[in-house]
């Protein structure tokens, strides 16, 4: 990894965990637990179609890790971890098929298998099947807000572009 | 390749059903009123909602030997302490009906509410 790839992931890190940061700030439009914005995503959306899936990789993982501990979430990590590696390697495989104008598609099939994710592991966790319930209301959320951080990407993708500088 | 429609469809289809799905699960919600509290898939208490005449709370110890205060009132039940940094289940506020289970990942507990009749010890503290 050259010193000028080091910078920029780290930056873009950087980035992530700022939006990360004040995120967690936002108190909770509804009380159901995962129902999230996820605006730092907008920059893992971003790393994977311009840099590919190992920077992506390296600054999600990075932010996962220095999220949980800024936020004082260290016991969680486990949880936040599975659904974001599910997430990650999920839009990874379905970049092959998407265009430059279809990140937005990426970002929504993300947030899906992201929620799939978190139900499972929950389910796993306490052993209790009914919590099921929770994965049509946490899909629709979800989709809107993979939508939403997904066109963010593509915008800024668009804009990006023509800088010619990543 | 697919084409950009072809997404659209497909995730517009997608949405159209979870939201369909989510509706029915509110609509579907039981007319019970037994709290069942789980811990690691094992049921350790039931209460019925409906004879509780005083509020009460009680407090549960998790295996890791976190806890979780349960507050119960005619009617509901919530969870208003946890010793977890998350405190998500807190944060769920009181639950009154089938709909959504009240969860505390860290202890392992789910507080569901149903018309099941299981091991009732009704409001006995």
């Amino acid at each position: 990894m050259s010193a000028k790839q080091l910078t920029r992931d780290a930056l873009l890190c950087a980035i992530a965990l700022t939006i990360f940061m004040i995120e967690a700030q936002i108190p909770a439009l509804v009380p159901i637990p995962g129902v999230k914005l996820g605006l730092a995503n907008i920059v893992t959306v971003f790393a994977i179609f311009v840099y590919g899936s190992k920077d992506a990789l390296a600054i999600l993982l990075v932010r996962v890790v220095l999220g949980s501990i800024f936020s004082g979430q260290i016991t969680t990590i486990l949880y936040s971890l599975a659904g974001g590696l599910l997430c990650f390697c999920v839009v990874v495989l379905i970049r092959k098929i998407l265009t430059e104008r279809q990140i937005w598609v990426a970002s929504v099939v993300g947030a899906i298998f992201h929620n799939i994710g978190q139900v499972l592991v929950a389910m796993l966790i306490t052993s209790t099947w009914r919590l099921v319930v929770y994965l049509p209301i946490l899909m629709v959320s979800g989709i809107l807000a993979g939508l939403f951080t997904g066109l963010c990407a593509q915008f800024l993708y668009g804009k990006l572009k023509n800088l010619r500088q990543f | 390749m697919k084409s950009t429609k072809f997404w659209t469809i497909l995730i517009g289809a997608l949405l159209l059903v979870c939201v369909v799905a989510s509706a029915g699960i509110y609509m579907m919600r039981g007319t019970g009123k037994i709290a069942n509290i789980y811990q690691d898939g094992e049921l350790i208490r039931s209460i019925h909602l409906e004879t509780v005449t005083n509020p009460f709370s009680f407090s549960v110890s998790a295996a890791n030997g976190g806890s979780n205060l349960i507050q119960v009132m005619p009617g509901k039940i919530c969870i208003a302490e946890a010793d977890c940094p998350d405190q998500v289940c807190v944060e769920m506020g009181w639950i009154e009906d089938g709909v959504l289970p009240i969860v505390c990942l860290p202890h392992k507990l789910v507080i569901e509410i149903s018309d099941g009749g299981q091991a009732i010890d009704s409001a006995v503290q």
